[in-house]
């Protein structure tokens, strides 16, 4: 059977059980090409199939999942989803999304460029051989997926998207003799590799302090000072608060400390964070949501105001709130208006923490780890880069206490993030 | 999965390769608050090659089982690894060989449940606490299980076959305390399907109501005084030390990438009372949570004794790096999915039982902390780690005191390992590692209690 047909088919079948049902079926391939210290090591072709089938009868649901597409399976996918779902506990909340008109949505190639991305990756290496010699790249991995989805459900909802994208990860450190930087990584998405990797995200720059972070030093004592979160680390922050406070198990389980704050001021007045899965700016976008919905752009917060929670349809129903338009992700903040060095220069004791490494925040907001790859700031100037120091504080305080949002940001191909400084967070040394 | 004849495949072998079929099958079932909110299943399978070529390696994977989609990985990786020797031209020699035969099964022989009668046993373990703690603002109760399956040839000879569940279920429970939530967790299970496993829910109720007890008195808590204390690092963050702060720096790819152990081979790097070991199946006498016998490149899992009595003894190798050093490959590669390629991964690790009790260890602090459960760790290749910590203890004057609230703590490993005066009796492993490194896997980590000086976060 085609694609088509095996949708249409596991649909038809589901409905005559008297299911109202959900059908989701990929094909994709992967190329990546490895790098192990410093060199190409590995190319790696992968070709993957997906079927995902959600059913509900008499408010009973049940998921199932499998990557292979011949008859057989597709007849033991379509028992296995039945049988799971009318075993499960009766929940009103369960539902498929309503119709939507047909839609074919397209980004990005269809086939990787093989010698351009050998050319890209052997190019970057090289690079950085020459320009920072101490580093060694302890693993760098890019590659080029293309995916084709047809997502369609038994109310007549049928979209099918197709996106191809390049991603790039690297993990470095800087080594002289007996001495080395921590690791640091970091990587971006882009449909086109039309230029040098260094040239994308943040990576010239990390690797470029990763080179001065060989030799650091250790704060002693506590104090109560700025940290200036950088682009890479605020992705992470930003992916903690919201875990916490607007998806679907904070908001039901009623644990989330922004359950009754919706169009209320959260945050700084001069934070605004959109998500933009759909928007021509972020590359690595989606089509269509988790529960079978065109996903659409929004605003989260908007000057400091929380706009919407990132609510599923079940989630929505559960707690009788608003579903959202998308599942998140695809974040973008809005620039400040001071220049990175504008802000360093108001900071009188406090740090930029480049990746944070720390245990999961409280659901109160609470969190506590090491800020590594950092350095410490003192009378509006880095002093040195730092290790061994631990950061501590409340994530949904934190919101509130903005010092200031650079107008400078990092484009990562999955978000777009500024640096943002912060002010009340305790930073201890040894 | 079905068994697949993977012998007659061996024509299609030129050079060295290895074939691989493996299927993961996921059993997820959960309850928010009585809801029964997560009620999933998933099948990924198929079928990989992977092939080396003077230094350069290809590989390729399908989810089809064909004679066709067979040929088709072989000759995807053959290509993969060509271009890129055509490139890289390592003129690496031939990788080392010991082939073996070998089946490891360890599915139930029990008649299985349904998914109905598993989800009748997580409704009634979320029901006891809703019956029996009512003040809980939230609670989760999720039921995973995890089956993985490998059938493996590889060019120089080996055949291998395993099977290696997992079932746990984790509970999350949650107080509100002047309108914060107050949140602590504990996973239980083991190695082996679900019927193996567990026999029936009120099997967990005692573990249940000290899960309760110590969320009471962590609502009751303070925060953590930050700086360096000391502290009893109880089995589950000794074996979180073991695995990320020292396991990860001897990796042999790690050490290649410029980890710290890369200069302190044979070197004094912890305390005499220390011995860490990377067991491949057995520990002392008992199977371990994540058995390894044979690795995904057809090699004989055997243990790594990677501390000894405080020295470096060894790293943990692929064919690979162990040809690189010249030494015996230790059985170390292994790969989350058929799509994955093997990778250097840590079995089950540990430090070795001292001498001491428990008590004597709380005994010989004044100030300090008893720090029991672990939530995520992240350690650097200079061994400096940090965790998550989110159930522990005030000690102090040889007696335990106040819960603390979350907290983090940090170190360097080979530091902090030199610190260690006590190093309790007993050994308990920890159920639920999932190790994360460039693919997830699951992972054996475990040990005593141990007493050394550690930064801790607070407020």
């Amino acid at each position: 059977m085609m694609e088509r047909e095996i949708i249409s088919y596991t649909l038809e079948q589901l409905k005559a059980k008297g299911m109202d049902a959900s059908c989701s079926l990929n094909q994709s391939t992967k190329y990546e090409m490895n790098v192990e210290t410093g060199k190409i090591t590995l190319i790696r072709t992968v070709f993957n199939n997906g079927l995902s089938l959600y059913a509900i009868k008499d408010n009973k649901s049940g998921s199932y999942s499998v990557n292979k597409l011949d008859r057989e399976t597709i007849d033991q996918a379509i028992a296995t989803v039945v049988e799971i779902a009318e075993s499960s506990e009766p929940d009103p909340a369960h539902a498929i999304a309503e119709y939507q008109p047909s839609e074919v949505f397209c980004a990005g190639p269809r086939k990787p460029d093989e010698d351009l991305m050998y050319t890209r990756l052997e190019g970057f290496l090289e690079q950085v051989k020459s320009r920072y010699p101490k580093i060694i790249v302890e693993n760098a991995y890019l590659d080029f997926t293309h995916q084709i989805r047809f997502i369609a459900n038994t109310n007549g909802t049928d979209f099918t998207t197709e996106k191809g994208i390049y991603r790039f990860t690297s993990m470095f450190s800087a080594h002289d003799g007996d001495l080395s930087s921590s690791f640091n990584y970091t990587g971006f998405a882009a449909q086109e590799l039309d230029r040098e990797l260094l040239d994308y995200g943040s990576l010239d720059t990390l690797l470029a302090q990763s080179c001065e972070q060989i030799t650091t030093q250790t704060l002693s004592g506590k104090f109560v000072g700025d940290v200036i979160i950088t682009p890479d680390c605020l992705s992470d922050f930003l992916s903690y608060v919201f875990g916490i406070t607007i998806y679907d198990g904070a908001l039901i389980s009623g644990t989330s400390v922004f359950k009754d704050k919706l169009g209320q001021q959260v945050a700084d007045p001069r934070l605004v964070i959109h998500s933009r899965p759909v928007s021509p700016e972020v590359a690595d976008g989606y089509f269509v949501t988790g529960d079978g919905y065109k996903a659409e752009n929004c605003t989260i917060i908007d000057h400091g105001v929380l706009k919407t929670f990132l609510l599923t349809l079940y989630g929505a129903n559960k707690t009788g709130l608003q579903r959202a338009v998308n599942n998140g992700g695809c974040y973008v903040i809005e620039p400040g208006e001071k220049s990175l060095d504008e802000i360093i220069s108001q900071v009188d004791r406090g740090i930029i923490v480049a990746r944070y490494s720390g245990g999961y925040p409280s659901q109160n907001g609470d969190f506590s780890g090491v800020a590594k790859n950092s350095y410490y700031i003192e009378n509006g100037k880095i002093q040195y880069p730092i290790s061994e120091t631990m950061v501590s504080g409340n994530l949904i305080s934190m919101l509130k206490n903005i010092v200031d949002i650079s107008k400078e940001r990092v484009d990562f191909g999955a978000g777009i993030y500024p640096w943002i400084a912060f002010s009340g967070v305790t930073i201890s040394g040894k | 999965m079905q068994r697949i004849d993977l012998e007659k495949y061996t024509p299609l072998l030129a050079g060295y390769t290895e074939l691989r079929a493996q299927e993961n099958h996921v059993v997820s079932i959960g309850f928010l608050k009585g809801s029964n909110v997560r009620n999933v299943q998933s099948t990924t399978s198929g079928i990989c090659a992977r092939v080396y070529q003077h230094g350069s390696w290809g590989f390729a994977s399908s989810p089809d089982f064909t004679d066709e989609s067979v040929r088709q990985v072989i000759k995807a990786a053959s290509a993969n690894a060509a271009f890129l020797d055509g490139k890289q031209n390592k003129g690496k020699p031939d990788l080392p060989a010991k082939p073996l035969r070998a089946e490891h099964d360890f599915s139930t022989n029990k008649p299985r449940l349904t998914q109905k009668q598993l989800i009748e046993f997580t409704k009634q373990v979320d029901q006891y606490i809703a019956e029996k703690y009512p003040d809980l603002a939230s609670r989760y109760v999720n039921l995973n299980c995890l089956d993985m399956e490998k059938q493996l040839l590889t060019s120089d000879g080996s055949h291998a076959y395993s099977f290696n569940p997992r079932a746990l279920i984790s509970i999350t429970m949650t107080m509100d305390k002047d309108g914060n939530p107050v949140e602590l967790f504990d996973v239980f299970g083991s190695r082996g399907q679900f019927e193996d496993v567990f026999n029936d829910p009120a099997d967990l109720y005692k573990d249940i109501d000290l899960l309760y007890e110590q969320l009471r008195h962590k609502v009751e808590g303070v925060y953590a005084e930050p700086g360096v204390k000391d502290c009893i690092l109880d089995a589950d963050l000794g074996g979180i030390l073991a695995h990320e702060a020292i396991g990860h720096t001897t990796e042999a790819d790690l050490v290649l990438g410029g980890s710290v152990a890369a200069r302190f081979m044979d070197k004094q790097v912890a305390s005499p009372l220390i011995s860490l070991v990377d067991f491949a199946h057995h520990a002392l006498g008992e199977l371990c949570p994540m058995p390894i016998f044979v690795d995904d490149e057809g090699t004989e899992a055997e243990d790594a004794v990677i501390i000894d009595q405080g020295i470096l003894k060894t790293y943990l190798h692929s064919k690979e790096s162990a040809l690189h050093y010249g030494v015996k490959p230790t059985g170390n590669a292994r790969a989350w999915s058929f799509s994955d390629e093997p990778l250097i991964r840590m079995r089950n690790t540990a430090i070795l039982p001292g001498k001491d009790s428990l008590e004597d260890m709380i005994a010989s602090i004044d100030d300090g902390y008893y720090l029991i459960r672990p939530n995520n760790g992240q350690a650097d290749t200079t061994s400096e780690f940090m965790f998550g910590v989110v159930l522990g203890y005030e000690i102090k004057n040889g007696k335990l005191g106040r819960a603390i609230f979350d907290t983090t703590i940090s170190g360097v490993a080979f530091d902090v390992l030199q610190t260690v005066t006590m190093v309790s009796n007993d050994m308990k492993w920890s159920v639920a590692g999932m190790c994360g490194k460039k693919q997830p896997m699951p992972v054996g980590m475990g040990g005593p209690a141990i007493k050394c000086k550690v930064n801790i976060g607070g407020r």
